[in-house]
């Protein structure tokens, strides 16, 4: 205990705990302040020690970390005595001298809603010490202290990390063109001298490793038509390639490169590529009870991004259209409102607006740029110079945009019959919806108005709540809504106790029942006997004066009644006459006509509606939908996304919780792009398109490059595909992925086919994926590209590669509503084309690693689990695919060729090439053997048969015929060969 | 060898060890499965770990700490048990029995007055633990109960519940804690799934997302099992060829494995292929042992009567024969939809719901302890969220005059923990004299899941996974360990 000049003084209602107790004393001697002032106490030495002994070291470890110069969550920062006085976005966090009335007490005792520190709370000493602290005024000495900067050396405000960052951090700068190194001959002589490869040969020469050799003729054919086209290469093209001779490989390679690129199946593939980062799906996610969470259009986005990857649409074009189809003038052709499902085919999470925008604003911020903004939510961002302010100002952007309920048409149907009964059944099941909403109006409107005296009763004196807040049930059973009691309480707004139709209402409804009686008769007393029509509605008049109300309820009484008088006829009012008086036309005005306070207008009708009517209006749009999705013969729809009108501004919500507004962003792009503001009269997303979509966007190319860069060479320049910010990982090769980025944007002119072509024709992709021992010891991450990564094909290049060897696949039939992909009936659609419920991914995509669809996938993961090769040796796929390839085989050599001819045949179509003499020999050996044996055993045949029997889906869970022949095509379709990419 | 390798290590010594071995591809299947990918290699710590370290595959992985449970059974009694009918008696209610009460919370509906359980409560064990006359098996084991009285979540809806408690957020698209505890410490058996879900008859509200991945590689989604089946093959999919009995189905994987030794052979040092081969025979074990492990025909006759011989009883047996075959984490669901959402009728429905599953779990426990495996094992019991102590009241626009239900109630509910390393015979935490709200020693979900992470010695802080330029974790940035519930 420090000395003290007198005895201390202890505040009645202040509890002081640790060591504080000589602070209160000398400010109350001195006279300085009471509680719940901001004074300055004196800073005495011994204050000054204890401030740097307990006090700042507390502030320093438990809480600057998120309160301090390089990030100020909520708005708060506690490294100066300024800053903690002026609190958080909340307002203010403490009450000098008065720990009980100090949010920041509440938050470190957790007692409140926000426990701080959230991970490890203060110990009962440290809560003691900044109770005492507060108690004592808050006496602070060195940096930090009022009228000095807070410790100096680090950044003190988002805006400096900004500039910093802007400085600083490789991403956020424009790529630059670079020279690429001058080759050493032996270099020259392999002919790598792309500039592409001569970047990679000098990184692989300066880590003293040599390129790898180029992948045999084979492999190498084998390889780019999976890159590229996402299918195996027939045999015989494979064969012939091999069979040039060496001078004629280089000008033949290119061709097939042209021919590939310019092949639909080439934008097939990559589009499935695209729509991962599309996050994808066909469904809108959870639904509730009688709801149908299917997308009936989300296939028009799928199938335009295929035909933009067809047409090779310049890249930034791609773009704008898919965030602004809707703003570009002049008008895009119609079916280029497709693009915008880009922006809605995400999950709708039940409707909540918050989280479809910010599920929006992850996908143009991390999908398109690689810069996670989300985070900016709830706080500004941790890590990226992205604040609040930021989000929001985007949050305003898609606030300011909405899908509508009536899809553009893009395409229709062929006219004819089918057309037609399509066209009569959506028709009839639409109508129902409006029937609907008619009868919940009409239930509603006529519960309403017969208990319109509750309703002024309650509004103007509620009854007492039960802590669940909700309106009073009435004796008939009928639930008051809030909803009305809300209307009816602004009953009075803008008028005054001088309305002729509302005064007496007004001027009674705040008025004790004692006062009543007295009112109502000053009131009557006033009027007179014929008083003007502007002081007092006679029908009002008559009302009180025959009534005479001496209570609230009968004021309440008297004004249900003239709302019965003037309620529509179909709301139990009396027919409305053109002799009706000019006060009952005022009457009606007011309380009868639709849209009045408890006669809510057509459109509000579902706000009356009973749970069980909001059950029954799900179950009619899900028939809509059901209809939509199911019958042929309808019109195309373009899921698009139009700005709203009134555009709104968004205010930053605190801790991302809609319930705490705070101060309204203006819409705008993030301080980081500039911070371009949105046109007022538009949403935003046009500059928004642009701006990401700009040549001077520093992340944009980089993130597109280094996306297609992954998908070739199996790694990442930048091995965090979606991550290009201060947590992503640095490139690996900066200047060739700048120097890549700036020529995509120059010389391609944002071409992707461009892209594809210098990665594919480059010396370093078509290398050969063999380790070298010197490899394997020296690079075995293939850090250097000395070599190709040998990969395991996705899901859906492998299951296409089943339903090619299969023979089974038709290439010709593109685009339309997906199918499912686990059905017999789809084994000649390409996986693209097949349907994905983002609320029940199948378990064998899920095992094959599908990318997640809900949020934007830059590369999916890779694993290797028992499930795989489960499906590999028993999916019903696997073996229809077997049982196919066998048939087709042979039909291809005929019933009666010789064994070795068929498994040739059988060869090629699985693998795209000959057997080896041993494979041939082994083969022969294990047809020759095989039938020696039972195939199945009794029982578990027995077993089937029932399960077949009793489900009626044999010819789904497995082929009828299971020969020697399927079981050698199964044993081949399972090999790692077929499986992977040398 | 360069230190910015570091799988590097692991790789070479797994191939070096298989040539000094001479074994074959058995061996080759554990080990090369160490290495699942090129990002994978090597034994990963549980610990959060830099992007490109992450561990990928149900590989065994030592947790943070030691840990007092290496498995998580937990008895999902989905649509929200009430907590006054089971495990929290409340006297008060008998007092107001009929009369509206204060202290009535907003719920999903409207409710009226207090509702005195209709069910008998006794004292049971040594502790004199309170259960309800609904689960006399359970109370059995009242001595290895902790029972946690003033469990709290977020709203009383379904959905969000759901969420809360299997994924740690409410709305947001985020991993269950299955697949965190098989992503931080594998699996023990790489012949079984490392995280399980069994619901009988369908999915529960929220079907997949209650056991899904998220952004976590897929191989830590849970798989769900529909144990209203009785046939192995249509338990798991895909464990067994519908055509080819084994023996032939045995010759043509020779051949694949023969081919592939062919391929493998002319591309070496490819940890990739190695382990795609390791998986061929892992799931040609799978085959084996999960057709086997789900099979509880072999289990004899007087067992099979102990749990009953119905869905309860099988997926119960099911979930103690996965536990000692080492699975990791263990979910068994009441059944489809919200089976324990008594709105109505909670005599007679909450009567049938334990009586269903209460013989089955007595029957789980003492397996659990005459196996020696409650320890190690944490058995979680307890819905969503709980319910309301005051009567439901009739919605709007029924005619039915039913007051005879409670509301969902998440300000206050009850779920117990047995084994694992928790205290028995005891009670933590109290909801009010009236049973609405948990105010004595509050427990929200995160802190329960905090909790279950420590006891498998992980620290929820550390257990991250990157993405989106963010560590994620269970607890977002919520949760608190409860020491006090440690044995």
């Amino acid at each position: 205990m420090p000395f003290t000049l007198t005895p201390p003084l202890q505040p009645p209602a202040t509890r002081l705990r640790g060591g504080w107790q000589w602070l209160v004393a000398l400010l109350l001697c001195g006279g300085a302040g009471g509680r719940g002032e901001a004074v300055d106490p004196p800073v005495t030495p011994a204050a000054e020690a204890q401030f740097e002994a307990q006090v700042r070291p507390l502030l320093v470890s438990r809480c600057q970390g998120c309160h301090g110069a390089t990030k100020a969550e909520s708005g708060l920062r506690l490294d100066s005595r300024a800053s903690l006085l002026k609190g958080d976005d909340a307002g203010s966090i403490v009450s000098v001298g008065d720990p009980a009335a100090s949010r920041l007490l509440t938050a470190i005792h957790r007692s409140g809603d926000s426990p701080m520190p959230p991970d490890e709370p203060l110990s009962a000493e440290e809560v003691a010490i900044l109770e005492g602290w507060v108690a004592a005024g808050l006496p602070w000495s060195g940096p930090g202290a009022d009228g000095q900067p807070a410790a100096a050396g680090v950044a003190t405000d988002m805006e400096q990390r900004l500039r910093e960052a802007l400085v600083s951090h490789w991403s956020f700068a424009a790529p630059r063109r670079h020279v690429p190194p001058e080759l050493k001959p032996a270099a020259e002589v392999k002919r790598w001298i792309s500039p592409l490869d001569r970047f990679l040969a000098a990184g692989i020469a300066a880590a003293g490793l040599e390129p790898s050799p180029e992948a045999k003729p084979g492999e190498l054919v084998r390889r780019v038509w999976f890159d590229l086209t996402g299918l195996p290469p027939p045999a015989a093209e494979v064969d012939a390639f091999g069979a040039l001779p060496e001078g004629e490989r280089e000008a033949a390679y290119a061709a097939l490169v042209e021919r590939l690129l310019a092949a639909p199946e080439h934008a097939e593939h990559w589009a499935r590529k695209w729509l991962d980062l599309a996050r994808y799906a066909d469904t809108s996610g959870y639904a509730l009870d009688k709801q149908d969470n299917r997308y009936p259009f989300a296939w028009t986005y799928r199938d335009w991004v295929v035909g933009a990857l067809e047409r090779d649409l310049p890249y930034d074009q791609f773009v704008v259209l898919q965030l602004a189809a809707d703003r570009l003038q002049p008008p895009v052709p119609s079916t280029d409102l497709a693009a915008l499902g880009f922006l809605t085919v995400g999950r709708t999470f039940l409707g909540n607006q918050h989280d479809i925008i910010d599920d929006r604003i992850d996908l143009v911020t991390r999908g398109l740029m690689g810069i996670t903004v989300a985070c900016a939510r709830c706080h500004d961002h941790k890590y990226e110079p992205v604040t609040t302010a930021d989000y929001y100002a985007l949050h305003g952007i898609f606030a300011s945009s909405h899908m509508p309920g009536e899809l553009p048409v893009i395409a229709t149907a062929a006219p004819g019959p089918e057309a037609a009964a399509y066209a009569e059944k959506l028709a009839e099941l639409k109508a129902a919806i409006p029937v609907h909403e008619e009868n919940v109006h009409l239930r509603g409107t006529r519960a309403a108005v017969s208990h319109a005296a509750d309703y002024f009763f309650e509004s103007a004196r509620p009854s007492p709540r039960k802590p669940d807040n909700r309106p009073p049930r009435l004796a008939d059973g009928y639930d008051l809504a809030q909803f009305l009691l809300d209307r009816t309480a602004r009953l009075g707004e803008g008028r005054d106790a001088a309305d002729p139709l509302l005064g007496p209402w007004i001027a009674l409804r705040s008025k004790p029942d004692a006062e009543i009686a007295a009112a109502v008769t000053t009131l009557v007393a006033a009027w007179g006997d014929a008083p003007p029509a502007e002081t007092i509605n006679p029908l009002v008049r008559d009302e009180i004066r025959s009534a005479m109300p001496t209570t609230l309820r009968d004021v309440a009484e008297a004004y249900a009644r003239l709302v019965m008088r003037v309620a529509p006829p179909w709301a139990g009012g009396p027919e409305p006459q053109a002799s009706d008086t000019a006060e009952l036309v005022a009457l009606r005005k007011v309380l009868g006509e639709e849209g009045t306070t408890l006669v809510v207008a057509r459109a509000e009708a579902m706000q009356l509606a009973t749970i069980k009517e909001g059950i029954e209006s799900r179950r009619l749009q899900k028939a809509v939908t059901q209809h939509e999705v199911e019958a042929a013969g309808g019109p195309q729809h373009a899921m698009v996304l139009l700005d709203t009108s009134p555009l709104v501004d968004s205010p930053i919500l605190v801790r991302g919780n809609p319930g705490r507004p705070g101060e309204v962003v203006e819409r705008r792009l993030p301080k980081l792009l500039g911070g371009t503001p949105a046109d007022r009269q538009a949403s935003g997303r046009l500059e928004l398109a642009r701006g990401i979509a700009s040549a001077d966007n520093p992340l944009t190319p980089r993130l597109i490059v280094n996306w297609v860069w992954t998908h070739h060479f199996g790694r990442g320049l930048v091995d965090t595909t979606g991550d290009l910010g201060l947590r992503g990982e640095a490139p690996s090769h900066p200047e060739l992925l700048d120097d890549l980025s700036r020529r995509f944007v120059e010389e391609g002119h944002w071409s992707l086919r461009w892209l594809h072509r210098e990665i594919v024709t480059s010396r370093a992709w078509r290398q050969t994926s063999a380790v070298s021992p010197a490899l394997a010891q020296r690079d075995p991450d293939n850090q250097f590209y000395a070599r190709a990564n040998r990969r395991r094909l996705d899901w859906e290049a492998w299951r296409d590669s089943l339903l090619v060897a299969a023979g089974t696949l038709d290439l010709t039939r593109r685009g339309g509503p997906g199918m499912n992909p686990l059905a017999k009936t789809s084994l000649h659609r390409r996986t693209l084309y097949t349907r994905l419920d983002r609320q029940d991914v199948p378990g064998i995509l899920r095992t094959f690693d599908i990318a997640n669809p809900d949020t934007s996938v830059h590369t999916r993961s890779r694993t290797s689990v028992p499930q795989q090769s489960l499906v590999l040796l028993n999916a019903p796929l696997t073996l229809h695919a077997a049982a196919a390839a066998a048939a087709r085989t042979e039909r291809e050599v005929g019933p009666d060729a010789a064994p070795a001819a068929r498994i040739e045949r059988l060869w090629r179509d699985c693998l795209s090439r000959s057997p080896t003499l041993g494979e041939l020999a082994a083969a022969t050996a294990w047809m020759a053997a095989a039938g020696k044996e039972p195939l199945a055993d009794d029982s578990q045949a027995a077993g089937d048969k029932q399960v077949a029997a009793e489900q009626q889906v044999a010819s789904e869970k497995a082929p009828a015929e299971f020969g020697p022949w399927e079981q050698l095509a199964q044993a081949l379709l399972a090999t790692a060969e077929f499986q992977f990419i040398d | 060898m360069p230190e910015f390798f570091p799988h590097h290590a692991a790789r070479l010594s797994r191939r070096e060890a298989l040539a000094r071995t001479g074994m074959g591809m058995g061996w080759l299947g554990a080990a090369a499965l160490l290495g699942a990918d090129a990002h994978a290699a090597g034994t990963q710590p549980a610990a959060s770990a830099a992007p490109g370290l992450v561990p990928r595959t149900l590989e065994a992985r030592p947790p943070h700490f030691p840990a007092r449970a290496r498995a998580v059974i937990h008895l999902f009694a989905n649509g929200g048990p009430s907590h006054l009918d089971t495990f929290d008696r409340k006297v008060a209610l008998e007092k107001y029995a009929g009369q509206d009460v204060p202290g009535t919370l907003p719920t999903e509906r409207r409710t009226g007055a207090a509702f005195p359980s209709p069910f008998a409560f006794s004292r049971h064990g040594e502790s004199g633990l309170e259960v309800s006359a609904l689960f006399p098996s359970v109370a059995r084991h009242a001595d290895r109960l902790l029972v946690v009285r003033s469990m709290h979540a977020d709203v009383p809806n379904h959905e969000p519940s759901l969420m809360l408690m299997n994924c740690g957020d409410p709305r947001l698209v985020r991993p269950a804690a299955g697949a965190w505890v098989t992503y931080g410490l594998g699996t023990e058996n790489q012949n079984l799934p490392g995280f399980v879900s069994m619901c009988p008859g369908g999915y529960p509200i929220k079907g997949t997302e209650n056991w899904r991945n998220a952004f976590l590689p897929g191989a830590f989604s849970g798989t769900y099992v529909d144990t209203k089946k009785r046939r192995v093959e249509e338990l798991v999919e895909h464990i067994r060829h519908p055509l080819l009995a084994r023996e032939a189905q045995r010759r043509q994987f020779d051949l694949t494995a023969a081919l592939d030794k062919g391929h493998l052979d002319t591309r070496p040092h490819d940890p990739q292929l190695e382990s795609r081969l390791a998986s061929m025979e892992l799931a040609w074990r799978m085959q084996a042992e999960a057709g086997e492990a789900f099979d509880v025909s072999r289990e004899p006759q007087h067992v099979r009567d102990r749990y009953g011989d119905d869905v309860q009883g099988r997926q119960m047996l099911i979930a103690r024969r996965l536990v000692e075959r080492g699975v990791r984490y263990v979910q068994v669901w009441h059944g489809a939809g919200q089976p324990w959402d008594s709105h109505d009728e909670i005599e007679k429905n909450h009567g049938r719901l334990a009586g269903e599953c209460d013989r089955a779990i007595g029957a789980l426990l003492d397996d659990l302890v005459g196996l020696g495996l409650l320890e190690s094992t944490l058995v979680i019991w307890g819905g969503e969220f709980g319910r309301t102590p005051t009567v439901e009241l009739p919605m709007a626009g029924t005619d039915v005059k039913q007051v005879s239900g409670r509301d969902h109630n998440h300000h206050g509910f009850t779920m117990w923990l047995a084994g694992g390393g928790v205290k028995g015979g005891a009670v933590y935490g109290a909801t009010d004299e009236l049973g609405f709200k948990a105010v004595e020693k509050p427990v929200h979900v995160h802190d329960l899941q905090a909790t279950t992470l420590h006891l498998l010695g992980l620290d929820h802080t550390r257990l991250t996974y990157r993405h989106s330029g963010r560590d994620f974790r269970l607890t977002d940035v919520h949760g608190r360990v409860i020491t006090d519930w440690l044995a």
